[in-house]
Order: structure tokens, then sequence, then C-alpha cells
């Protein structure tokens, strides 16, 4: 799980049930700036679909989506 | 506020008065018996947390632009502008009440609480002031409806990483392990986006022999939790056109109320079987579709009824069937079934930033838990499940929180 893209805030969802991980990355990402990478890590299978569904509806891109034991981490630049 | 606002909402609020509607908006005499059924007041005694306080700012309202006398004289009797105050008034009294419908229970005339919440619900909307991460979630889901395709790979490989532990539960043997897009199954399961409502149901399914299939769509309906009729209809729309589309016989709902609720009750007739999992459970073990151990699960065991589930959808017997198989040490809780108190986690409260509130005005359920002396609460619902166990870590209750689903799984006897 390594890249090169500058992540500016982490949020640890780890263990936390549906819709939680969403619920708290759509609250994370306001607060980064435009334009940064905000890195989110979770266990629930779910977000696997809900992530890409909000991040279409909310206006903002996943960059990366990469799965390691048991671990979902996503990259997700605010864009607007 | 605006005068183009204010319409909007006026006609928003229009658009909610039915026959029923202006009954219960109509009846009350103010007799108070409400206060002692709501679990929020009989946690906090505050008038704010009394049904009949909530629904009187809504029926202020009501008296000021939709009665004779408001229009006439409303600077007469109580009636209520609508204006920025108002709505925060109106957001206070929609978001402390959980749509539990105890009160209806007890009320002389019947009147539905949650009904007339639903017009506050509906002018928070209108307002732009409903909670926002209800909302979200709520769009979120119609966007998977509408672009399907754009998640699909995603949601199997997710499933896919699921199988093993199905199978680890269930060790019997079996062509499928959490089957999707099957035309002609007989159950479509639909569970929650978690691992926790699809792995154990999973394995009481296969070890039923059931041809069951997955639903591409979680059940929750956050359309309903934030009072938006319209999203409610589109998000149940998608399981109700799969189950269309693969042409099966029973739409099973997970452990989540108001989604059974609103598939059983909201959406109209339709050409499949509505069932809650307990039920399909219940009759699993009546007609010896699957076995299991009694007594597997140690300690005295309660049930928590679901508020959506038993009191307003009525599935009341079958949990309890289904413990009784479980165990021979289940306690009731005083009082259940139909006259539970509510738990304080329903109406998408658990998804809102308000754990102080949800922990004061839990204290009623805590202690009727406690006088249970239960080591384990059982439960039938993802909210009432999620807010019990934050009542547990807060109270240091010492006691376990646990899924029927689950129970039934880890209690399977497989040949």
């Amino acid at each position: 799980m390594s890249d090169e893209i500058k992540v500016s805030k982490t949020m640890d969802l780890k263990g936390l049930p549906c819709p939680q991980p969403v619920i708290k990355v759509s609250k994370g990402i306001k607060e980064i700036e435009v334009g940064q990478i905000l890195e989110a890590i979770t266990t629930d299978p779910g977000a696997l679909s809900d992530f890409p569904a909000w991040a279409r509806t909310s206006g903002n891109e996943i960059l990366k989506t990469e799965q390691e034991s048991g671990l979902i981490r996503f990259l997700i630049k605010r864009a607007k | 506020m605006e005068k183009e606002k204010k319409e909007k909402l006026l006609d928003l609020f229009r658009s909610k008065l039915d026959r029923p509607m202006r009954y219960y908006l109509d009846v009350c005499t103010r007799c108070g018996i409400c206060k002692d059924a709501c679990f929020a007041y009989a946690s906090v005694p505050k008038a704010q947390y009394t049904p009949v306080w909530r629904a009187e700012v809504v029926r202020k309202i009501y008296k000021r632009y939709f009665k004779w006398t408001g229009k006439l004289f409303p600077f007469l009797g109580e009636s209520k502008e609508i204006d920025d105050e108002t709505m925060k008034q109106l957001y206070d009294a929609a978001y402390t009440c959980t749509g539990c419908r105890r009160c209806m229970m007890y009320c002389p005339f019947g009147i539905d609480t949650q009904a007339i919440q639903s017009i506050a619900k509906l002018l928070l909307i209108g307002n732009e002031s409903a909670p926002e991460e209800l909302s979200m979630l709520a769009d979120t889901s119609i966007e998977k409806g509408k672009h399907l395709e754009l998640y699909k790979a995603s949601f199997v490989q997710g499933i896919k990483n699921l199988e093993k532990e199905v199978i680890s539960k269930w060790k019997g043997e079996s062509d499928q392990i959490i089957p999707l897009d099957v035309e002609g199954a007989n159950i479509l399961y639909v569970a929650l986006a978690g691992a926790h409502s699809i792995i154990p149901t999973a394995s009481i399914l296969n070890a039923a022999r059931e041809n069951w299939t997955l639903s591409f769509f979680e059940a929750v309906n956050f359309g309903a939790f934030v009072g938006d009729p319209i999203k409610t209809q589109m998000i149940a729309k998608r399981i109700i056109n799969e189950a269309i589309r693969l042409k099966v016989k029973e739409v099973t709902i997970c452990e989540c109320g108001t989604a059974y609720r609103v598939m059983k009750h909201l959406v109209g007739e339709q050409p499949f079987q509505v069932s809650h999992i307990a039920e399909v459970m219940a009759r699993y073990l009546k007609e010896d579709r699957i076995k299991v151990e009694r007594d597997r699960i140690k300690g005295l065991i309660t049930y928590h009824d679901p508020c959506q589930s038993a009191r307003n959808s009525g599935v009341i017997e079958e949990p309890r069937y289904v413990l009784n198989q479980l165990t021979s040490h289940f306690t009731e809780m005083t009082p259940n079934r139909e006259y539970n108190l509510c738990c304080g986690g329903g109406g998408g409260l658990v998804a809102l930033e308000n754990e102080t509130f949800r922990e004061e005005t839990g204290k009623a359920k805590v202690n009727q838990i406690k006088e249970t002396g239960a080591a384990i609460v059982a439960t039938g619902c993802e909210n009432c499940h999620t807010q019990l166990n934050f009542l547990k870590e807060r109270y240091e209750m010492g006691v376990k929180v646990e899924f029927l689903t689950n129970l039934v799984a880890n209690s399977l006897v497989l040949e």
C-alpha cells in the first residue's frame, strides 16, 4: 500500500460499521482544501460501493482504491 | 425569512394535510398521557421531550395558517409564524423523536406523533436545514440505484471477500456461498452494507438449502429517516425493481426495522411477499430446515423489540420463538412487545452527532435491561443494535448486545 500521492489527512475508520465510514469521510473531506487528498482506511466491505457513490454525488474524486489483509484504503481528492 | 421561502414551506405543509393528519392536528386535548410513553421523557423529564410538546410546534403553525381563527386573528390563541426561530424548534422537535410511535399506543385519540413530525421533517428539507448526513446518505443510495453498473464490480469484489468467513461458519456442502443475481430465486435477501449483516444470514440460508440471492442494494432507507417521501420511494424502488427483474417469490429484509416497515407497509402491493429475517428463521426452525443446539449460547438472554419491526409492523412472536429454540434461559423485559420502550436510536438518530442526548435519554432503556439481569440483549434491528451497544459502553452495563441472526448462526448444527 504505497504510492507517491501526497496525503493531507488520514482517517482511520477500521472497525466502524456502515454507514459510519461514509459519514465520517463526508465530514473529513471538508477539513482539507480543494485539490488536497484524504486517505481513508476502513474494514467495511460496503465502503467499496458506498464511497464511489458518495464521491459521485458529492462531486469528489476517488483516485485510488486498494485492498490488503482485510483493509480497504481510499485516496480521495477534494474536488469542490 | 423571505416571502417566497415561506410560501414554499406552506405548500409543503399543505401537501401533508390529508384527512388523518388534520385529525391528528385537531383533536389533541393536551391531556399529557403521551408524556410517560416517551423514552426520552421517561429518562429526562423535560417538557420538550414530551410528544405533545413536539407536536405543538407543528400544530401552532397549522393553527396560524390553516385554521380560520389563526388566519383572521393570529394574535389570539396559540399560533406560530413560520420564521427562522420556528424552524429551529421544528428541528429540535423532529430530531428528538425517533418515530417509535409508543405515544400513539397510549394516546386516547390515537394521535400519530410520527406522522406529525413528518411535517416538521418535510419543512426542514424545504428550508435546507435537514441533517446533512441523512440527506447525503439518501443521495448515495439513490445514486447506486441509478448507476448500478458503476458500482457492481466493487460490490461483487467486496462480497467475494466475505465468502471465506461464510464457509468457516457454515461447513456444509453447497455450490453456493453468497449467490448474486439468481433469477427465479425463492428469496432476495436485502442486507446492510456491513459484513455483520451478510455473513450470519448467508450461513443460515445455506444451511436451510434455500434458493436465495443477495441484493445489490442495502436495505436501509435514509430517505425515510430524513422524512423525504420521494427519496423514500426511490430508495425502495431500487429493491422492488431488482426483485421483479429476478422474479423472486419473497423479499427478505435484514435486521433493519425501518427498511422492513417501508417495504412491508409503505410501498403498496408488490408481486412478491415481504418478510423480516426473524420470520424466515422462525419458519426454518418450525419446518426443521435448520437445526440449532439449544443452550450452546450461555447466559440469560433478553430481547429488545425494535419499534419499527415490532410495534409498527407486527414482528413480535417470531423472534421469541427463535430465542426459545436457542436457549432455556430467556427472560422478557418489562414492558415488552408492542409496549416496549424505544432505545433512542431510531429515526436516523444514531447517524447524527447527538451523543449526549442519546446517552441521557437512553437511561430508561438501560434500567429496563438491568432489571432483567440478562447477560445478552438480543435484537433484530441495526439502529437498536448500535444504540444499545453505545448505551452498554456509556453505562458500563456488562451485557453483550447480539443480533438474532448471529445467535442463530452460532448455534447451527450442521449435518
